[in-house]
């Protein structure tokens, strides 16, 4: 991995949308390149359209204007080249872990033989062994996500489009989750696009944090994180870099407030 | 260890108090039914009554079980036929009339359901028929398709509406999460329609199934009393009625197409029962 390769390349995006008769401006003039192998984590208040710019680079929304290049071919439909991964994990109730995984390389007429091998490797990545059979509902929400990661990888996709996939998960399993993501991270070199409302899980994630404005949303500060990993919480570093994100988050939290308040 | 084996035996005794409730209930109806029988016929401690003239309405729970037991091996004085014939051509009507419109409801709802321009041309007409009972259609129908098809048309149209809306309403409540989920999995519009819509309707289809299965029983009983004819256990108990007099037989033919009802929806629920538990939702 060269790290200099661009991989996700987003020009100019504008998304505008209507919503009772009033048209929304979401994302104004978005713009952000993510090299190969980067983990990028987009950080705004809600609302400021960090998700619209996950779903755009997906292929499940269009852009008003503006371009997704994804691997050097333009975004125009959903694809299996971009894994994506949701926070309310989005798992096919009726399949077993297994088949859940699977759900991607059957679409794609991979032979029986070589999906279930793929899928056990997978499994064992994410380690849920003794589970392949396990239906979701009998998972829990840490489980079920490492199913949805699982799933996202089996297309060997070029990226990770992760939607706040922790969000919904307590705070031990969100730790443990975010550091198995790491792992899982570093055994298999994906970039990833990773959006959150948490400071603190985008400053122990992150290469790099993009901070949006409150909408519509563009970017507001590029934050690099060079503090090695594994991350310590409670290092004197860590708390420095968070504080600085959290001042600019803040910041952008009571734009959008004062927004709410005064309707134009 | 000894609260354990408390809880165990108060869930036995109270599994045993249900149980024993429910005979009980049962029991209470059998003795209410005969003593207002006997009350009729003037038997027993009402020997002092006179038969009234409608005790023959009200025969006795042991005479409808005799005269049920017998219909299975006397042929009925109407049209010399034994009780399974009857039966035989109640479920034929009733299987013909459900697949017609099982194969027809379905395809339809998942296409209404998951289509707006397909619901923009099917709803107008939906609405404009689906207020009209079945029944409505019975006399026309009978005349019109003859005694074969007749028949079998009112119990499509009382199983087809029942179908059709639960199955549209599982197509519209399907998970726009879980479509987005196939699509980024590099699912094209038929996986979509296979591997989500399909499995996720399934439960819906079933519910459609067993209430569709409940009102074909109900249309034909009232086609057959209409006039079908080739037997059927609905113009049974209307012959026995009308031209016979005979009214155990006449409560005979009712139990019979109650179990008859019971076992078809039976059968359904077996099979939405295996269905949900091998897609692993319940």
């Amino acid at each position: 991995m060269d790290g200099n390769e661009v991989t996700i390349s987003l020009k100019h995006l504008r998304k505008s949308f209507t919503k009772n008769r009033d048209v929304v401006q979401a994302l104004d003039d978005f713009n952000l390149d993510v090299n190969q192998g980067e983990f990028v984590c987009l950080l705004g208040p809600s609302g400021c359209g960090k998700t619209t710019v996950l779903r755009i680079v997906a292929g499940l929304e269009s852009a008003s204007e503006g371009d997704a290049v994804v691997g050097g071919k333009k975004v125009t439909s959903a694809g299996p080249d971009r894994g994506m991964v949701f926070q309310e994990f989005a798992l096919f109730p009726w399949r077993t872990v297994r088949k859940n995984i699977e759900f991607g390389l059957e679409v794609k007429g991979v032979p029986e033989d070589q999906r279930s091998r793929t899928s056990s490797q997978l499994i064992d990545l994410v380690g849920l062994k003794g589970f392949e059979d396990a239906h979701p509902k009998e998972l829990s929400g840490g489980m079920k996500q490492r199913v949805g990661i699982a799933r996202a990888l089996a297309n060997e996709p070029a990226v990770l489009l992760m939607d706040e996939p922790f969000g919904s998960l307590d705070a031990q399993t969100r730790n443990l989750m975010q550091k198995e993501l790491l792992r899982i991270w570093s055994a298999t070199g994906k970039t990833i696009l990773f959006v959150t409302h948490s400071v603190d899980e985008a400053v122990f994630l992150a290469d790099r944090i993009v901070v949006m404005t409150a909408r519509p949303g563009k970017v507001r500060e590029d934050v690099r994180v060079e503090l090695p990993r594994p991350r310590d919480r409670t290092s004197r570093e860590f708390i420095e870099v968070r504080g600085k994100v959290l001042e600019e988050l803040d910041e952008e939290f009571e734009k959008a407030r004062a927004k709410e308040l005064s309707p134009d | 260890m000894n609260s354990i084996a408390k809880t165990l035996s108060k869930a036995i005794i109270a599994n045993w108090l249900n149980i024993i409730l429910g005979v009980m209930s049962l029991e209470t109806f059998l003795i209410l039914w005969s003593l207002y029988s006997g009350w009729l016929h003037g038997d027993w401690v009402f020997s002092g009554r006179h038969r009234s003239t409608s005790a023959e309405f009200l025969p006795y729970p042991w005479d409808v079980l005799s005269a049920f037991a017998q219909s299975f091996t006397v042929r009925d004085p109407v049209n010399n036929l034994y009780m399974t014939s009857h039966m035989y051509a109640s479920l034929k009507r009733i299987f013909f009339g459900f697949v017609l419109a099982f194969c027809l409801a379905v395809p339809l709802g998942l296409l209404m359901g998951r289509s707006k321009s397909a619901e923009a041309i099917g709803k107008p007409i939906l609405e404009l028929f689906r207020p009209i009972p079945p029944l409505a259609w019975a006399p026309l129908f009978l005349v019109a398709l003859k005694f074969f098809w007749g028949p079998i048309a009112i119990v499509f149209l009382g199983v087809f509406f029942p179908i059709l809306l639960n199955v549209i309403l599982g197509a519209k409540s399907v998970d726009p999460m879980l479509i987005d989920a196939a699509r980024a999995l590099g699912a094209r519009r038929r996986d979509v329609f296979a591997k989500v819509v399909l499995p996720y309707t399934l439960p819906y289809i079933m519910t459609g199934v067993t209430v569709g299965l409940g009102v074909g029983w109900m249309c034909i009983v009232a086609a057959e009393m209409l006039g079908a004819v080739g037997g059927g256990v609905g113009g049974y108990i209307y012959n026995m009625v009308y031209q016979e007099g005979m009214y155990d037989k006449v409560y005979a033919g009712m139990a019979v197409i109650g179990l008859l009802s019971v076992l078809t929806t039976g059968v359904a629920a077996l099979f939405e029962q295996r269905l949900t538990r091998w897609m692993g939702m319940k």
